[in-house]
């Protein structure tokens, strides 16, 4: 950060154990960008190492060095967000820095109970947070870490089997295989027409994705069609069949991508 | 409204198939550019791009054939690419999935079907999964065009990679056993079968959608579909390891179940019709029943008829075709016949021409397979009566569907028998006439007579005469027309039918005197009912045939006793025949007729012959004197009396005086003097050459009379007031006096010749030189001396003559 020409006084880095073997994901930040970060899992610990380069010739003068682990919950409409956790290590008492320093860090075994995630109107991050404290602005370096949940599959996983329609003009039954798929998934299913009294151009499956921010009255809803599949042309009778397949892998069905 | 504006439907197509072209020729160029880069994902981009041209909705069937066919050969381009990228190792994972994530159905589908049957071909995957897979996802076009071309693409990209195997056989033989995923041919025909029902629910469909103002449009684009259809029995029938049992139990089956179903006559009515023309006969042999059960339930308004006739036709070409003929065990008539009543009970709406439509084909069923089977042809022809009596319609109009329909049915057992006879034991053959108008038994009538007459078949017992005359009787009488129609008749159609007729009854002949007897009695009793304008015709045959056979009995008067009894029923038979002539007001046929009868009685001669022949000739007397009133007709009449009496030898010498005196007056009875002379001279033959009984043999020679004539001819000819006949006649009366004299009449006198001549000498200069018969009466007189002067006799008188004369 640089203000009013005058470069910050010092760099801060922050590095991670294990980072060249850690996995890493791209994820869309806020501004539609994509950004690559290291993955990680609820229980795993966090550390690495912190180092604070001067300037040469530079001395610092602080109120004290700390790392913060936290998540944070961030609506886009700002000034409303939610912090949920957030972890203290305190790396050095107040003091001045005339040299490099690096200090070493570690979470242990940190709760990470939900994955990453960058909606349209909400975005959940973690981060650490290093802070050198001043007397006027403090100095600080974030740095976002991807949470990945692993989760296991379903125990129930019924098919979908449902007549849907208008009255007297357009009954039709569908039929997927399951009704929670992953993301690689292929959705199979069928449409049976039993009533088609009016006509049909064509037929699409949408996948739709649907976030859901807020609790009680305050619950709003977001949709965004992330595909149009088209499994009908023209118009069928009574008693007609079309099957259904729709393989999930293409498609971005979440914020960030797969490896 | 400025019409340039305004494009015509055509143009307006032409517009829009020329832009969907000109895309596809783009798409297809950038398709394969990024091949060429092997950018396969780009390529596939820009084959989904040409592809979308197919998802219109503004072509025409034909504008919209013409697209597919441009597409078809660029990815027929993609196929070959791919094929060899696998071949040479460079495998795309996940190809055929990939593919799919194409968002519009029409392009994907196309893409899928493409990359499938890459895979089949590179062995990629197993066969009879991609087949079905893609049968299937085909579903999701429902659009009836675009369906139906969707899968006819599919069914011509699979044409070669189809399983034809039959895995039963495989099994035996154990090794080469081909893999499971491979499939069989019962995968084959699954896949052909849904996706057939499937292109013709489509197709029938396409019937169902639009305006109905437009159904006369809508109907010929579907004709101009329905091969794509086709295509589908055509493939299967391609299968070689479709064998009868296969065909029988499962892909007849389902062909008819899908084709009953669908309900659509144009579907019906075509597939039927395909499903004849592809499978070979010897399927549609072991599978009569199923496939005419089906042709039972289809709509009521397909023409099964159609269906049938094409069926029966091809199978009768097959009995003749092959050498053993329809197995022995298939009682392929009986099926058919069976079948077809049925079908027609089921169906009361059928138009009645349709029904005797299917009996005409049931007849040549019979007869081309069955040749020798009467019966057969006599059973359809007992259903056809069946069918008219039951409905009792009015009498068929001769120009009237039916009509012609049951005359095709009626003259095909007369070309193929080519024998009236065989016909008449056709029981039913004869009460199908009764069902149609006078004009229309009167062609069939004259049909079967002509294949009579042209067979020269004769008609040998008098029952079946009875049969055949009950048959033709619209033509030997004058039957109500019972149509109440008034038909004017063309007096040259009569003409023709009555010789047709008189022909005909010499064909009512037989060897056996007795029969033949009978059988003359039977044909008079039906043709004198004829009515005076046809016995004219049919009668005198009739007299003919009688004096015949009065002279084959009296050749074998050895060996019947009773030949004199008999030929006198025959001349009595005749006499009566030939009054109903008189009856008929005729005179100069039955005048002639019996004078014949007097020649044959003559010939013949038989006791009471002389009486007979007398009434015979006293009949022709008394016609001559009360019926004949024209002089020509005379002269004509008397002549040939004259003759009779002069070559007859039966009448004794009292009856022949009598006669011939007779005759002396008629001749000088004549009213023109020409004819009198002639014929008094004619008559002076009657004193000289007649041999009556007594004589023996011996010539009358009665000189006197005969000068006597002469004479008399000569006075009359010299009343004649022209003068050129008269010369004529002096030619012709010295060429009478030359033939006594040398036969050698003593009664002439020498100087009458003289005298003759001279007179004809002194008279010929005087005629007229410019006239034709001048010349005739020149040359007559010129042979006349040139046979004087090369005498027969060797009369010293006769030669003094010449050379007085100078001759």
């Amino acid at each position: 950060m640089s203000l009013f020409g005058f470069g910050s006084p010092a760099e801060i880095n922050i590095i991670l154990n294990g980072a060249d073997k850690r996995r890493q994901t791209e994820i869309k930040t806020e501004d539609g960008r994509k950004e690559k970060l290291y993955v990680y899992y609820d229980g795993e610990t966090v550390s690495g190492r912190v180092s604070i380069n001067l300037k040469p010739g530079k001395k610092l003068e602080h109120h004290g060095v700390k790392i913060e682990f936290g998540q944070i919950e961030l609506y886009f409409d700002r000034g409303n967000h939610h912090e949920f956790t957030s972890l203290v290590k305190e790396l050095s008492r107040p003091g001045e820095l005339v040299s490099n320093v690096n200090y070493d860090f570690e979470f242990v075994q940190v709760e990470k109970p939900y994955e990453t995630y960058s909606g349209t109107n909400v975005r959940l991050r973690y981060y650490l947070k290093v802070t050198v404290c001043k007397r006027i602005t403090d100095i600080t370096k974030d740095m976002d870490l991807a949470v990945h949940t692993l989760c296991q599959y379903p125990e129930m996983n019924n098919s979908i089997k449902m007549e849907v329609g208008i009255e007297d003009c357009l009954h039709i039954e569908f039929e997927y295989n399951k009704s929670k798929y992953h993301l690689k998934d292929v959705i199979i299913g069928k449409i049976y027409f039993l009533l088609v009294r009016i006509k049909i151009k064509h037929m699409e499956l949408a996948i739709i994705k649907r976030e859901t921010t807020g609790t009680g009255p305050n619950t709003f809803n977001e949709n965004e069609t992330i595909a149009k599949y088209e499994i009908m042309d023209g118009a069928p009778v009574r008693g007609e069949s079309i099957p259904i397949r729709l393989f999930l892998s293409g498609y971005e069905l979440t914020n960030y991508a797969r490896y | 409204m400025p019409p340039t504006n305004v494009l015509s439907a055509q143009d307006e197509q032409e517009k829009l198939l020329d832009e969907a072209l000109q895309t596809v020729k783009a798409q297809s160029f950038q398709m394969k550019r990024c091949l060429d880069k092997s950018k396969l994902m780009d390529g596939l981009k820009h084959a989904s791009n040409m592809l979308s041209e197919l998802r219109t909705s503004m072509l025409s069937p034909k504008s919209y054939y013409e697209l597919y066919m441009a597409i078809n050969d660029e990815l027929h381009h993609l196929e070959l690419y791919l094929v060899d990228e696998f071949e040479k190792g460079r495998r795309v994972a996940d190809l055929y999935e990939l593919i799919q994530y194409a968002g519009n159905i029409i392009p994907r589908l196309y893409l899928l079907i493409t990359v499938g049957v890459v895979y089949i071909k590179c062995n990629e995957h197993s066969r009879k999964e991609i087949l079905k897979d893609l049968v299937e996802m085909c579903r999701g076009v429902q659009h009836p065009l675009r369906g139906l071309f969707l899968r006819n693409y599919l069914l011509q990209s699979t044409k070669k990679n189809l399983p034809d195997v039959d895995l039963m056989e495989e099994v035996e033989e154990a090794v080469g056993k081909p893999a499971d995923g491979d499939g069989s041919v019962n995968d084959s025909i699954d896949f052909i079968l849904l996706n057939f029902s499937e292109m013709n629910k489509l197709w029938v469909r396409m019937q169902h959608q639009g305006h109905s103002r437009d159904r006369e449009k809508r109907e010929k684009e579907r004709q101009e579909l329905k091969i794509l259809v086709g295509t589908n029995l055509v493939r299967l029938s391609q299968l070689d390891s479709i064998n009868i049992t296969k065909f029988r139990k499962v892909v007849l089956p389902g062909v008819l179940e899908q084709v009953v179903s669908c309900k659509d006559a144009i579907a019906q009515e075509y597939l039927m019709e395909c499903i004849i023309q592809v499978f070979p006969d010897e399927f549609h042999l072991e599978t009569l029943n199923g496939f005419l059960k089906a042709c039972a339930d289809v709509q009521h308004n397909v023409n099964v008829k159609n269906i049938i006739i094409g069926l029966i036709g091809r199978l009768a070409q097959f009995a003749e075709r092959d050498p053993n003929g329809i197995p022995t065990d298939i009682q392929l008539f009986d099926i058919f016949s069976e079948k077809t009543a049925e079908i027609i009970q089921n169906r009361p709406e059928m138009p009645v021409h349709s029904i005797v439509a299917l009996q005409v084909a049931l007849v040549n069923l019979a007869l081309r397979c069955y040749p020798t089977r009467l019966d057969y042809v006599d059973k359809v022809l007992e259903t056809t009566v069946d069918v008219f009596s039951g409905i009792n319609l009015e009498p068929l109009e001769y120009n009237s569907e039916v009509c012609k329909e049951l005359i095709k049915l009626l003259k095909i057992p007369v070309d193929s028998y080519n024998n009236v006879s065989k016909l008449l034991e056709l029981q039913h053959f004869a009460p199908l006439f009764d069902y149609c108008d006078l004009n229309s038994r009167k062609l069939i009538s004259s049909y079967v007579i002509t294949n009579a007459l042209d067979n020269e078949t004769f008609i040998e017992e008098h029952d079946k005469a009875d049969a055949i005359l009950r048959l033709i009787l619209s033509l030997i009488v004058d039957e109500p027309n019972k149509g109440d129609v008034k038909t004017v008749e063309d007096p040259e159609d009569f003409l023709e039918e009555q010789n047709l007729v008189a022909r005909f009854i010499n064909l009512l002949h037989t060897e056996d005197n007795d029969n033949q007897y009978l059988i003359l009695n039977t044909a008079r009793k039906h043709l004198g009912l004829g009515g005076n304008r046809r016995i004219e015709f049919t009668l005198p045959v009739l007299v003919f045939e009688a004096y015949d056979l009065a002279r084959r009995y009296s050749a074998q008067r050895d060996s019947d006793e009773k030949w004199e009894k008999k030929c006198q029923k025959i001349f009595q038979f005749c006499h009566q025949t030939i009054s109903g002539l008189i009856k008929a007001e005729l005179s100069e046929l039955p005048l002639r007729l019996f004078l014949y009868g007097v020649l044959v009685a003559s010939d013949v001669g038989f006791d009471k012959v002389e009486t007979i022949a007398y009434e015979f000739l006293s009949q022709a007397f008394s016609l001559y004197e009360e019926e004949i009133s024209d002089s020509k007709a005379q002269l004509a009449a008397i002549n040939l009396i004259m003759s009779t009496i002069e070559k007859s030898r039966c009448f004794g010498e009292e009856n022949h005086e009598t006669l011939r005196t007779q005759c002396a007056v008629a001749a000088s009875k004549l009213l023109k003097k020409p004819d009198q002379s002639r014929a008094v001279a004619t008559c002076s033959h009657l004193f000289w050459s007649s041999k009556p009984s007594e004589m023996k043999g011996e010539e009358l020679k009665d000189g006197k009379r005969v000068v006597e004539c002469l004479k008399k001819s000569l006075r009359i000819s010299s009343q004649c007031m022209d003068l050129s006949i008269q010369v004529q006649l002096f030619v012709e009366i010295l060429n009478r006096y030359l033939y006594f004299y040398e036969r050698g009449c003593e009664h002439i006198n020498i100087n009458i010749i003289e005298q003759l001549v001279e007179k004809i000498r002194e008279e010929l200069p005087n005629l007229d030189a410019s006239q034709d018969e001048t010349d005739q009466i020149n040359k007559h007189y010129q042979n006349t001396l040139d046979h004087m002067s090369n005498p027969d006799v060797n009369d010293s008188s006769y030669l003094q003559l010449l050379e007085k004369l100078n001759i």
